[in-house]
């Protein structure tokens, strides 16, 4: 294979990329400590105030907290169905087969807002009240052409000669599937969850349109922006998650590693 | 900011001393009803983001506070309005001047019974008339506030007197203009004279014209108050469509700022809440209302968020010399001077925010 | 990465009639086979949630709102029937500046969703054959920043950016410009570097799992051959990715024609797409048969757009 030596320049465009997307966040953390309610340099002194009336105010975890739910659960579903989806489109032939393929993709082109305001009328019609639930309906929806593009994309190359092979030993298709397809899609598939959380957490439009009492946090976050004086609070809920983040994810890998 | 637990006692103190002599003098007692301290229910108000806070409703917790309240957030009066038209659920709601035609239209919005609040004289009758539609009292002026150009007095030292400022190629690069259609159409309707409520097509296609060419001069359109702040504060915007919060925000980080007179007249804008048609909670409802009209809301009002309150002794009570500058409380003649915001009839609302989209869109 | 893979039979089985098994795709449902559900069963199982779901929560919607895109305005009662018109759709075919929009609208997405791939492959490609064991935490760790506000990002490289930024400043500082450059923020190069900047991880992914699924064999019995690293590269790594490249782009490309929050934030006066219109119509002017009827235009236009795209990438395979 590729000698060592190679490695070296796309590490380098690697961490640069990283260093890069983390550039934001070193600066909100900068502010975060900042004694001042303005986003603007110098610093004016460092503090730990916003981070203590962050404590403080039980509506802004509450909303940090619908978040985390809302993306769990929607990712979950969408992963579950968007593999369900991919399954289908490459190991079944049946006439609806591209149908289903491009219902499955189209949420894609569909703006957000318009699917917000559609699934509004919609609730409204069935009577059924807006809240964290419709809001994690409408997040599974738009998650789902992430999880089919990632999940096909990996099961594609993947020969059926082995399902074939397990059928003949007297496998049913739920075992062959669960026994030597999913192994094989599972890192996709875990993927696509991480990538449908994500679609989710930082989602607006659809929050903002099917939440009811119980903010999303972006919707929470772009309530209290209309006070400017509110903007630290924010920045410094929005770091303590990004660290919390970061701590589990290092912690995990440690234990991994240690495996 | 949490209620004091003295408020609270004092407040308890007060209606059952109140009780007391009522019952004392013979008086009739309040025929089902339960003192407000034990008074339980719930209200859902359809509110602007922030005003969930309970600085914004702080006397009716304090009257009421066994009254559970729930708030949704609405992000724009086409959001609200267009909620409340998909059948929300909410009590009450909280549209601005301009949009209040299209909730009794719509049969949306119940009539308020105004012999029912206590706080209602002291409304000024400017403000009662704001929420009258067809003649009867559909809504209740709460927050309110003015509409001019704000400017930096070191970056322009002599001054902005006119609407038409936002326009002035002298400024190219370094204007700020509110993302709305029907606000830049007031505006240039001041600056010519137009009348605002009888906009012909043909005035309306100059104006599209003279709003594509203010975009040479336009720096960004601001959505929310902070980033029209951040803006002016940084020195890349000098003079912007602005309402009187920013100036104040401005003025007490120190940045140089004026808040123009124009010869035109300033705009006026005002905040008003109404109770949902068929509302099983309306006695509540009213109750609601009436607390929000009460002084110590509206002192929350003006010091934590610099809008100004419906109620006038809140308003003469101003001491803050920044606010009393925003509000220019020192000109007595200055809501003659004003010019607010009539109410939209469907069709200029279609037309008004098409035009702005063209404005956009164009090459 | 560890793919398991099935254990070799080493017990002899009781020979089958036929030797050759069809693919099971082209059997069509599969022949029940021992205990359990066969394929036929299991496909109900699998179609019906996936399709209830999207039927249900998007089709539905959907239809409502292109329904929604013939009448005349939301005034009444939304749901009671309404005579069709096609005024929305005859104002939008008169004003140029709308279709104008939108392919400008596409052209930035086409742009953004071919820089972004490119400049996503390379990450894709080190966590697929570099990154070894570490390849999950970096991935994880490609996407943690977007559970930040993505607004809180922006601003914060608004920030940086601006005429007073931290940028300005530094290159003032230097001596390298005298004035600050003002072209960094609040136009429409501004919305297609942030949009790309926020794509590449997630174009990274589909990519991503299609290197993964290139067998390493491959690549040893082409060194076997004789074949450099570039040439490895060019035979067999790319053209076995170029599914998840095509996916990514797509990925990428769709939604962005769409896109609104980045030009709101970043694009200034003249930045805007079309997204933004749209937006617009249902969020500041309750015009929502207007902002309908754009968004079906918008949705055909996008269809049409990919339909013509995978006909143009089956013309060069067939070519190949």
């Amino acid at each position: 294979m590729n000698g060592r030596g190679r490695a070296l320049p796309l590490s380098l465009y690697f961490f640069g990329l990283i260093a890069l997307l983390y550039l934001p966040i070193a600066v909100l953390f900068l502010f975060s400590l900042n004694a001042n309610i303005s986003l603007s340099f110098p610093l004016k002194g460092l503090t730990l105030d916003w981070y203590e009336k962050l404590f403080d105010s039980p509506a802004v975890l509450r909303a940090a907290r619908n978040s985390l739910v809302v993306a769990a659960g929607s990712g979950f579903a969408a992963t579950i169905l968007g593999t369900m989806v991919s399954i289908l489109y490459l190991r079944y032939q049946f006439r609806a087969r591209e149908f289903l393929m491009a219902l499955a993709v189209l949420p894609l082109i569909v703006p957000y807002i318009v699917l917000a305001v559609a699934l509004l009328l919609l609730f409204s019609v069935v009577n059924i009240d807006r809240s964290l639930w419709t809001v994690g309906i409408a997040h599974t929806v738009v998650a789902l052409p992430y999880v089919v593009l990632i999940v096909a994309s990996r099961l594609a190359g993947f020969d059926p000669i082995l399902e074939e092979a397990a059928m003949d030993l007297g496998a049913d298709y739920p075992t062959t599937l669960r026994r030597i397809v999913l192994p094989v899609i599972f890192p996709a598939m875990v993927s696509a969850y991480i990538t449908a959380f994500t679609v989710s957490f930082d989602e607006f439009a659809l929050a903002l349109f099917l939440a009811g009492t119980e903010p999303t946090f972006p919707v929470y976050l772009f309530s209290q922006l209309r006070f400017a004086n509110r903007l630290p609070v924010m920045i410094a809920l929005a770091v303590l998650l990004m660290l919390v983040t970061l701590t589990l994810v290092f912690i995990s890998e440690r234990i991994r590693r240690a495996e | 900011m949490k209620p004091r637990k003295s408020m609270l006692f004092a407040a308890q103190g007060l209606m059952l001393a109140l009780a007391l002599v009522l019952s004392a003098c013979g008086a009739p007692p309040p025929a089902t009803e339960a003192p407000p301290a034990d008074l339980t229910g719930s209200l859902t108000v359809l509110d602007w983001a922030g005003y969930d806070a309970e600085d914004f409703w702080i006397d009716f917790k304090n009257t009421y506070p066994k009254v559970t309240v729930n708030f949704e957030i609405g992000a724009s009066d086409a959001d609200i309005y267009g909620k409340m038209k998909a059948g929300d659920q909410a009590d009450i709601f909280h549209p601005y001047t301009g949009w209040l035609q299209f909730y009794v239209d719509e049969g949306l919005v119940e009539e308020i019974d105004t012999s029912k609040l206590t706080n209602w004289d002291k409304v000024p009758d400017n403000f009662k008339k704001i929420g009258q539609i067809d003649g009867k009292q559909y809504f209740i002026p709460w927050d309110w506030g003015f509409t001019s150009v704000l400017y930096r007095t070191d970056k322009i030292p002599e001054g902005v007197d006119s609407w038409s400022a936002l326009m002035d190629p002298k400024y190219a690069g370094h204007v700020s203009m509110w993302d709305d259609g029907p606000g830049a159409v007031t505006v240039s309707t001041y600056i010519h004279g137009y009348d605002e409520t009888a906009v012909t097509a043909g005035q309306l296609a100059s104006i599209k014209d003279e709003w594509i060419a203010q975009r040479d001069l336009n720096l960004f359109y601001w959505a929310g108050e902070p980033e029209l702040v951040e803006g002016m504060k940084s020195g890349d915007v000098w003079l912007a469509y602005a309402w009187q919060g920013a100036y104040a925000l401005l003025l007490g980080e120190g940045v140089p700022v004026e808040y123009a007179n124009p010869k035109e007249g300033r705009n006026s804008w005002v905040g008003v809440y109404g109770i949902r048609k068929g509302t099983e909670n309306y006695d509540l409802a009213l109750k609601f209302l009436d607390m929000k009209l009460a002084e110590a809301t509206g002192n929350n009002v003006v010091n934590l968020f610099y809008y100004g309150h419906s109620n006038q002794d809140v308003m003469s009570g101003i001491t803050d010399e920044t606010l009393k500058q925003a509000f220019s409380v020192d000109d007595p003649d200055i809501l003659n001077k004003t010019n607010f915001t009539p109410n939209l009839t469907a069709d200029q609302r279609d037309a008004w925010t098409a035009m702005w989209a063209e404005v956009k869109a164009a090459p | 990465m560890g793919r398991s893979e099935s254990r070799a039979v080493t017990t002899p089985v009781p020979s089958r009639p036929s030797d050759t098994l069809p693919h099971p795709a082209a059997r069509g449902m599969g022949e029940g086979r021992g205990g359990g559900l066969d394929r036929r069963a299991t496909f109900r199982w699998l179609y019906l949630p996936p399709l209830l779901w999207l039927g249900l929560f998007f089709l539905i919607p959907l239809s409502l709102m292109a329904a929604f895109s013939f009448r005349a305005n939301i005034r009444g009662n939304l749901l009671q029937w309404w005579t069709p018109t096609l005024a929305h759709y005859t104002s939008l075919a008169a004003t140029g500046s709308y279709w104008r929009l939108l392919g400008i609208s596409a052209l930035m997405a086409f742009g953004v969703a071919t820089i972004a791939v490119i400049l996503a492959y390379p990450v894709a490609y080190f966590l697929a054959f570099r990154a070894g064991r570490r390849a999950g935490l970096y991935l994880v760790l490609l996407l943690i920043p977007f559970w930040t506000s993505y607004l809180l990002r922006v601003m914060a490289w608004k920030l940086m950016l601006g005429t007073e930024g931290v940028i300005n400043s530094f290159l003032q500082y230097v001596g390298l410009i005298q004035e600050p450059l003002t072209a960094l923020l609040y136009n429409r190069n501004a919305v297609v570097v942030t949009l790309i900047y926020v794509w590449i991880p997630f174009a990274t992914l589909p990519i991503l799992a299609a290197l993964q699924r290139i067998e390493p064999n491959l690549f040893e019995a082409a060194a076997d051959l004789g074949a450099r690293p570039f040439q490895q590269f060019r035979r067999i790594t790319l053209p076995l990715s170029l599914s998840g490249v095509f996916g990514a782009f797509f990925m990428v490309f769709i939604p962005t024609i769409g896109e609104y929050v980045t030009p709101l934030l970043v694009g200034g006066s003249r930045g805007s797409m079309y997204g933004n219109i749209i937006q617009d119509f249902f969020t500041k002017a309750a015009n929502w048969p207007l902002g309908s009827a754009l968004s079906m235009v918008m949705l055909v236009t996008t269809l049409l757009l990919v339909f013509i795209a995978t006909r143009i990438i089956n013309i060069r395979d067939l070519l190949e």
